[in-house]
Formats: structure tokens, C-alpha cells, sequence
């Protein structure tokens, strides 16, 4: 039982990790209708600027996060301002497609300048810190991360309704027409989409290396679950993406802890399926996902 | 001729196209209200009212696009509702697109042949092996379509993509990729919307003569007053998915009902009919 | 009359482009381009070593499966990423089929049956799966049925890495050669008095099967059914109404795409002889996209340009040592230049030219066809893309 609730624990940590990843690419998606292949290099970019901070260049913990969260942001704005504005109108694969090409830059940029090799993950508390209770560990990072998710998602949603940007993406993502002809810069608010995403993906990242405790290139891939979360609690939903993020964190967590018992039928590696496996069974009976809604088409 | 505002039913020679109390409702807004009305073999029906009266939803239904929520429509005899939006154009029907710029690379020809796409019969294997059917198929369909497009003097494009086109020639080479079906009833979907004098005068030779040379059927969905009460044989009225008027051109302009529906409650001087209206209004 | 809007440019050569010729020519030209091309590859065949013949087959190899996804997604528009998973089917239907038969529990499966049965198998076996995936998978749109064809290729490679019997675990195993009688293709073998190395005996394998698919692709592309490809990626409502039946063309597509990608992927584990299940994943199904966008979506010779490219110019640099390879510490190696650089050229061509590199040839052509307009005599009518403001827009 005890193990149980230790995965369940986890699960709903890493879930949090995913439901971050989630939101800024939620964020992204709704603002500029944009589908950001490159969330999870983000992250990845994040987590190495920190902890390449720290060890390699011997930053203070908080400078370096400081310093990640900068960078992403500042990478997210420069890609949205140059490169993405001018595909404005173009069909969505289109767009998909120069995400997938910042993807591709951002993992091999990472690789050429810290190479692939292990490198240790920046964390501001012991590797073991936490506290038991009742034959569970709580481990601090899997704290930090549920706590900071939800004051995210707290600040998040009191952003979105009650202040004048917030209400600006709000109106951006329904109808970006008519939010041009109420006076709304979508400029800016595009740039304040990918500036969020783009912090929001270097906590998330820091949180995931933390946990982790060392970070490789292939960071990036784990984030890739974050898709399957996406897909499943639909693409156009915020709320869909946290409720798909702890959903998949909890399959996956529950999955690898007990799938050793089924070793002999499943092999190796099914907890990795498993987040496709669940998004596949979402889909067949809601195509557009949990709290997903169908675009509607002109003839 | 009675003109009554719920519609009428002309029970004399058999109708190609038959509507019965249609209604469509989604989200709590009713598009179509009980909607009856009949067009015949050869004529040409102009479907007319302000905006949001329901007039893409009427066509839209019978696209098989929308599902109505009551109502019966059958064409040549058959039960429309039965069939899938894709069963549409082999049962003989053909709608020119609302929106233009869908097709941007396709060349003219090419985008006729996809109107023929029922009409032919190759598929992935045949295309792929082009064999000698497929070759012969190819080239039939490709002379009926060049002749299609020297008809409506479109030749001299016909290998350049519909997207480069000005807008009155892709509006016009969407009209020829409809005819291209051999439709027996061709729906148009705003066919001279943003056309100016000269080009709504060029579609409107262009629809006259196909009723007259090619027998084709045509219901017109259109805004332009002048080109509905020039061409148009009947002429139905709907405001607010309703019908309010059904009849001639002549009976339709001096309808009180469809009068207000335009103008508001009062009769203005400069009203959007195009014909004179008649004096006598003390009813 | 109104301005033709600037997107017509690279528009205007789309057609052209999608017929699979890389530009209008002269009818002359166009037999003298084929002379070339065919003397290229003589001389070629003749003269090159066998590092070439190694760049040039994978290369050849890599082209036929950029085909394929040209067929789902550059023509019918439906976004895949699962290209890598039905290689996958095809190396192992080949490997299954065709692979020697096991003398020991510990040994890979094999039914040692010859290529001319595991190679079409291959295509076929791919083209089922696809043909069970489909319904499914392609009730979806969009990024919906990116991350579903995704899910394919992880849920692959679970599948490949459990199924030892089959796939030889996560160490791989040895793929099929073909042969005829007993001369195996993976050695020197005289034939008809001529000795042809292995690659000179792959290559006369792998160019007509690339040469058939192109013109099969081809063909479908200018019939009926390529139309309504195009149809569907263009606007399926419109596509609807005018009696394209959506659900079967889009499973055409797909179990097309499939067939040739089965094709493609046995090939190059025959050719290569040793993959592991790692191989097949989602680097490889990207790639293929960078390929096709880089070369030329809905383009016959953009699959090939797209896939040397991607491809064989990695290989290339490799050759001649320009760069040293991965070392795991940091520091630009080849493969990570080349990542860049086509990481790099997908948002610039996306940016820049939608038509890939087929589009950069013609708006060449055109260029050079109206500097020369005078001259021309050319017994097609004027058109208005002859007109000087309808290439200048950028």
C-alpha cells in the first residue's frame, strides 16, 4: 500500500512536470494557434543553462535558474518575432514544420556545446532531502514541484481573467480578427505567449534534471511525453492540458512501478508506451481529446 | 398565381428538387424554420434574403454538410438526406465553392478534372500503371474539360494555378469545374460576389445559357438584385429562416413582407430592388 | 483586375513542380537533361568506388522512401511522423522471410526465401499494417494525427525490442541478402562475364526499384486519384462536395505510402546489413520530413534532391573527413553540422521557399527563360506568367 501511494506521489509530480510543459505549449497553441514541437527542447535548454550554470560556470543556484529562465525566454521571443511572424497565415503543418526545424537546432546546439555526456543536475536541496510519512517518501524536489505548479496554475488562471493582457490573450485565442479590431496588439501578446511558455518550460525543466539527477540531451525526449498529455486532454484546452499532464504521470509512474510483475508478458520498456497506449484510447472515443473542441471549417 | 407567405406547392409537372419543412437548429439558433419549396427541371431558382437568413445553411443541407433537424428533401426522386456529403455530386448535384483561394496550386485544367473526379474511374493501381483505359479515360476527360474551359473563354489558362488567377477568373473557373460534372442541378454559392458591372454581366450571359443550351438546373444563392430578378424564373425569400415570400421575380419585389424584411418598417425611396415599384402600395 | 497576390509566385510553379518535372523545357532540352543524367550514371557506375557507391545507394534507398512520404503527406497533406515505423514493418517482414534459418534458440528467425519474395513482401506486409492502422489513425486531423502516428513509432519500438525472435532484441540482428542462384549480393560476383562489385550489384537493384516507384508516384499524381490526394490536402470540405471520398483516399494514401516505405526500409537493412531496433525511430521519421521539405513537397525529383540532401551529404562530408566525428565531449562534429544545417535550412526554406529546392530550380528557370523571352520561340500561347511582375514579387 505504502508502495502504492509512493508512486502515486511521484506519479502526480511528474505529472506536474508534464502538466507545465502542457500549459506553456497550452499557452502557445491558444494565443497563435502555433503547435510548438520545440516545448520540450525548451526545456531541455532551460535545464542545461542552469545546471551548466552551476557546475560549469559556478553560479549561485538561484543566478543560474535566474539566468536559464532568460535565456529560453529570450529564445522564444527572438524565434516568435523573426522567424514565426512571417509565416502568419500559413497552414498549420507549415508552422508545425519550423517549430520541428527550432527543435532540431536547439537539441544539436545543446549537444555541440555541452556534448552528450552526463552532466550533473543543478538541484538547491539534497539529492535525498524530504521527509516520511506512513512508509512514503516525500521527496523536497517532488514537493517544490507540485507546489510551484499549482501557485502557476493558480497565477495563471488569476492572469487570464482579471488582468488587461491576460484578457488580451483570452480574446487573441478566440478570435485573433476580431481582437486586431478591438485595438489588441497581437504582437505583443504573441510575444507574451512565447516569453511564458518559454519560462514555464525551464522551471519544468529544472524540476525534471532535479529529479533525474543528471541531465542528458535526450532530457528533450522525455519531455516529448508531454504530447500524448496534450493530445489526450485536448489541444485547445489549458485546463485539458493539466489534467492530461497528471494523467499520463500517473500511468507512467504506476506503469513502471509495478510492470517488473508483469515483466515475463509485457518486456522491457512498456511504461514508455504506455502515455500512447492511454492517448489512443482517448481518442477513439473523443477525437479531439478530453476537453478538446472541433475547429470549425468554412466551406 | 397565389403568393402566399408559407410557401406554395405546384403540383403540376414533377419537381427535381423538393423540400419539405425543413428545419435546422444547432446551439439553440433555429438556421431554417420550416422550409417548403420546389424547383423544376430546367428553371432557375434564386434563393435571396439579408444576411443570417439561412441561405448557406439551405445549401449547405443539401450539400449534406449540415444535418437538418426535420424535414424531407428529395431530388430526382430520391431521398437527399440518405446520402453522405461525398454521394452528393455522383447523385448529379454541384455547388460552386463560397470561399476561393481553396485550391491555390492546382492548375485550371487540373481542378476541372477533380470536378469530373466522379465521373471517371481510375484509381491508385490504374493511375499508377497507366494503362491503356486509364490513358484513354484521361484523355477523353481532358478534351471535355479544355472544350468546357473555351466555352467560358478560361483556354488560355488552363495551365496556370488557380491561385495566380485574378479573383473573376476563379470565380469563374469555379463555376466551370462545377459545370464540369454535367450536373442536373448546379447550386451557386454567391457567383458574382465582388464582381463589378462588366463580370456579373459575363456570369450572368454565362448561367443564361446554361439553362438554355444545357438544360441545367440552377438554384442561385445571391446578394446582387439586379442578376437574381434579370435571370432568375422563381425567387424565395428567407428572413431569419424563414420563408416570407415565393414567387416570380415581379411578385417578390412587390411583396410587402420582403419590402420590410430589406428596408426595415418604412418605405424607402432608393430601395435595393431594381425594378420600379408599383404605385399602388395602400395595402 | 486585381494584383496577383504575392504568395502566386512560388505558387505558379507548384503545378509544374507536382507533375514531377522540375521545370517546363524545351522538348530538346529535356532530351539532352536525360542524356546527361543517363551518362552520369554510366560513367558513374563504371568508375566509382565503393565508398561512393555506398553514398549513393543509401542515398537512392533514402529517395525512394522520401517518396513515400511525399505520397501521404507532401500530396494528401496528412501529417505523419510515423514514416520510421513502416520501414521498420518491411525490414523485418524481409528479415523474417528472408533471413537464414536459425540454428539455435538463441538465433533470429528466418525462412531463407529468396527476394523476389521477401522484397515485395516487405511493401506488402507494410501496406496491411497501414491498412489496419488507417481507419483509426485517420479519423484524425491535423497535429492530432502527427502525435498518433508518433505513438507508432515508440509503440514500435517497444515492439521490435521485445520480440527478439524477429528483431534480434536490442542488439539487432543480421539482414537478407539478395542473390541470384548462389551469387550473393553482398560480395563480388561475375556475371554475364562482368565482375561487379557488391555495390555495383545493389545499385542495379535499388535504381529501377526507385525509377518504378518514381513513375508509379508519378502517374498517380496526374490521374484521377492524384487529384483528389490534392483535393483532400487542400480543402476537404470542397473536396466532399465534389464526390471525393475522403475516408478512401486518404487510406489510398496511406497504404501506398506504406507499401513503398516497407520497400525503402528493407532495402536498406538488406543493404546494411546489421540494424538494430534503436534505428527505426522518431530522428529517422524527421528526417525524412526535413527531406521532403528541403527537396520539394508533392515532387517527384524533390524526394530524390530532398533525400541526397538530408542523406547523402552527411555521408559526403564524412568522406572527406571535413569535420571529426562525435566525440561525446562537445565541439561541431560532422553529424551535428549537418543536423544543424538541415534544422536550419527547413525553417529557411519554410521561410523562404515552400517548394523546396525543385521550387529555387524553377524560379531559376523562369528567370533565365525571361531573360531570354525575345528570343524564344516557343509555340505555347502567351500566358500571364510570362509577365515580368508575377516572378519579381520577392
Amino acid at each position: 500500500m505504502a508502495y502504492f501511494l509512493q508512486l502515486v506521489f511521484a506519479g502526480i509530480a511528474l505529472g506536474c512536470i508534464y502538466a507545465l510543459i502542457g500549459l506553456g505549449f497550452s499557452i502557445i497553441f491558444k494565443a497563435s494557434e502555433v503547435i510548438n514541437f520545440a516545448q520540450g527542447e525548451l526545456l531541455l535548454v532551460g535545464a542545461y543553462i542552469v545546471s551548466g550554470g552551476v557546475f560549469v560556470w559556478h553560479l549561485p543556484f538561484l543566478l543560474a535558474l535566474v539566468l536559464g529562465i532568460a535565456i529560453t525566454v529570450l529564445i522564444g521571443l527572438l524565434f516568435e518575432r523573426f522567424l514565426l511572424r512571417r509565416m502568419l497565415g500559413r497552414p498549420p503543418f507549415t508552422l508545425l514544420m519550423m517549430t520541428i526545424g527550432l527543435d532540431i537546432i536547439l537539441l544539436t546546439s545543446v549537444i555541440v556545446i555541452w556534448g552528450s555526456q552526463p552532466l550533473p543536475a543543478a538541484s538547491p536541496f539534497g539529492v535525498s532531502s524530504g521527509f516520511n510519512l506512513g512508509g512514503v517518501h516525500f521527496a523536497t524536489n517532488d514537493l517544490w514541484t507540485i507546489g510551484i505548479t499549482v501557485v502557476l496554475c493558480a497565477l495563471l488562471f488569476a492572469f487570464f481573467r482579471f488582468t488587461k493582457y491576460g484578457l488580451a490573450m483570452r480574446a487573441t485565442a478566440l478570435d485573433q480578427e476580431a481582437a486586431l479590431a478591438v485595438g489588441i496588439n497581437i504582437r505583443r501578446v504573441y510575444a507574451l505567449a512565447w516569453g511564458m511558455a518559454a519560462g514555464i518550460a525551464t522551471l519544468g525543466g529544472v524540476f525534471l534534471a532535479i529529479g533525474s539527477f543528471t541531465i542528458t540531451p535526450t532530457l528533450g525526449s522525455i519531455a516529448l511525453l508531454a504530447f500524448p498529455a496534450i493530445i489526450l486532454g485536448g489541444l485547445d484546452s489549458v485546463s485539458g492540458a493539466v489534467v492530461g499532464g497528471l494523467v499520463i504521470g500517473l500511468a507512467l509512474d504506476l506503469t513502471a512501478g509495478y510492470e517488473s510483475n508483469l515483466a515475463t508478458v509485457l518486456g522491457a520498456g512498456f511504461h514508455d508506451i504506455m502515455p500512447y497506449l492511454l492517448m489512443i484510447l482517448v481518442l477513439l472515443i473523443r477525437p479531439y481529446g478530453l476537453f478538446g473542441s472541433r475547429k470549425v471549417e468554412r466551406i | 398565381m397565389n403568393v402566399s407567405s408559407t410557401g406554395e406547392q405546384d403540383t403540376t409537372s414533377a419537381a427535381l428538387l423538393s423540400v419539405e419543412d425543413l428545419t435546422v437548429r444547432f446551439a439553440g439558433v433555429k438556421a431554417l424554420s420550416e422550409v417548403s419549396f420546389q424547383v423544376q427541371s430546367g428553371a432557375l431558382f434564386a434563393v435571396i434574403g439579408p444576411n443570417g437568413a439561412g441561405k448557406t445553411s439551405l445549401f449547405n443541407v443539401l450539400s449534406r454538410v449540415y444535418q437538418p433537424t426535420t424535414g424531407r428533401v428529395t431530388f430526382a426522386g430520391r431521398d437527399l438526406l440518405r446520402l453522405k456529403p461525398h454521394q452528393v455530386a455522383r447523385a448529379g448535384i454541384a455547388r460552386t465553392l463560397q470561399s476561393l483561394g481553396q485550391f491555390p496550386s492546382m492548375s485550371v485544367l487540373d481542378y476541372l478534372l477533380l470536378g469530373r473526379h466522379t465521373r471517371m474511374s481510375s484509381g491508385i493501381l490504374s493511375g499508377g500503371l497507366y494503362l491503356g483505359p486509364t490513358r484513354q479515360e484521361e484523355r477523353k476527360n481532358r478534351a471535355y474539360c479544355l472544350h468546357l474551359l473555351d466555352l467560358l473563354d478560361l483556354a488560355r489558362q488552363s495551365s496556370l494555378p488557380l491561385g495566380s488567377l485574378p479573383y473573376g477568373l476563379q470565380k469563374r473557373a469555379d463555376l466551370a469545374r462545377a459545370l464540369a460534372l454535367e450536373p442536373k442541378l448546379l447550386l451557386l454559392d454567391e457567383p458574382v460576389a465582388g464582381m463589378n458591372v462588366e463580370e456579373t454581366a459575363e456570369i450572368a450571359a454565362i448561367l443564361a445559357e446554361v439553362q438554355e443550351q444545357l438544360g441545367v438546373t440552377q438554384i442561385l444563392v445571391e446578394h446582387d438584385m439586379a442578376l437574381v430578378m434579370g435571370i432568375a424564373d422563381r425567387v424565395l425569400v428567407l428572413d431569419f429562416g424563414r420563408i416570407i415570400a415565393l414567387g416570380t421575380p415581379a411578385e417578390v419585389q412587390a411583396h410587402p413582407d420582403v419590402i420590410k424584411a430589406y428596408l426595415g418598417e418604412t418605405l424607402g425611396e432608393n430601395t435595393p430592388l431594381s425594378a420600379p415599384i408599383p404605385t399602388d402600395t395602400s395595402h | 483586375m486585381s494584383v496577383p497576390k504575392k504568395t502566386s509566385a512560388p505558387v505558379a510553379d507548384r503545378t509544374r513542380a507536382e507533375a514531377g518535372l522540375p521545370g517546363r523545357a524545351l522538348p530538346i532540352s529535356r532530351w539532352i537533361v536525360t542524356g546527361i543524367i543517363l551518362l552520369a550514371i554510366v560513367l558513374f557506375f563504371v568508375i566509382a568506388g565503393d565508398d561512393w557507391f555506398t553514398i549513393v545507394n543509401n542515398t537512392l534507398i533514402a529517395a525512394i522512401a522520401a517518396l513515400a512520404l511525399n505520397v501521404l503527406s507532401g500530396y494528401t497533406g496528412q501529417v505523419s511522423l510515423g514514416l520510421a515505423f513502416f520501414m521498420a514493418i518491411g525490414a523485418y517482414t524481409a528479415a523474417l522471410l528472408g533471413g537464414t534459418q536459425p540454428t539455435g534458440p538463441l538465433d533470429s528467425q528466418g525462412f531463407a526465401l529468396p527476394w523476389i519474395i521477401w522484397l515485395p513482401a516487405a511493401g506488402i506486409v507494410a501496406a496491411l499494417v497501414g491498412a489496419l492502422v488507417g481507419p483509426t489513425a485517420l479519423r484524425l486531423k491535423g497535429f492530432y494525427l502527427g502525435i498518433v502516428t508518433l505513438a507508432l513509432v515508440f509503440i514500435g519500438q517497444y515492439l521490435f525490442i521485445n520480440l527478439r525472435a524477429v528483431t534480434g532484441g536490442p542488439q539487432g540482428r543480421t539482414f537478407p541478402v539478395p542473390a541470384i542462384g548462389s551469387a550473393t549480393f553482398d560480395q563480388q560476383n561475375t556475371f554475364l562475364g562482368l565482375a561487379l562489385t557488391s555495390g555495383q550489384q545493389y545499385f542495379l537493384l535499388i535504381l529501377p526499384i526507385l525509377v518504378l516507384a518514381a513513375l508509379f508516384v508519378a502517374n498517380v499524381a496526374r490521374t484521377r486519384a492524384g487529384r483528389a490526394f490534392r483535393a483532400v490536402r487542400d480543402h476537404e470540405i470542397g473536396a466532399a462536395m465534389m464526390g471525393v471520398n475522403l475516408f478512401e483516399v486518404k487510406m489510398g494514401a496511406f497504404v501506398l505510402s506504406s507499401f513503398l516505405a516497407g520497400i525503402a526500409g528493407a532495402l536498406f537493412a538488406s543493404y546494411n546489413s546489421y540494424v538494430i531496433p534503436g534505428y527505426w525511430d522518431l530522428t529517422l521519421s524527421i528526417q525524412f520530413i526535413a527531406a521532403i521539405i528541403i527537396g520539394g513537397v508533392a515532387s517527384i525529383w524533390g524526394s530524390l534532391l530532398g533525400a541526397a540532401f538530408v542523406f547523402g551529404l552527411p555521408q559526403v562530408i564524412d568522406h572527406f573527413s571535413l569535420l571529426p566525428p562525435p566525440s561525446g565531449n562537445g565541439g561541431l562534429s560532422s553529424g551535428d553540422l549537418n543536423t544543424l544545417i538541415y534544422g536550419a535550412l527547413i525553417i529557411l526554406f519554410l521561410l523562404f521557399e515552400p517548394n523546396g529546392l525543385i521550387g529555387l530550380v524553377g524560379r531559376f528557370q523562369r528567370t533565365l527563360r525571361a531573360s531570354a523571352n525575345e528570343k524564344e520561340e516557343s509555340s505555347d500561347p502567351a500566358e500571364i506568367s510570362d509577365l515580368p511582375f508575377s516572378s519579381n514579387s520577392h
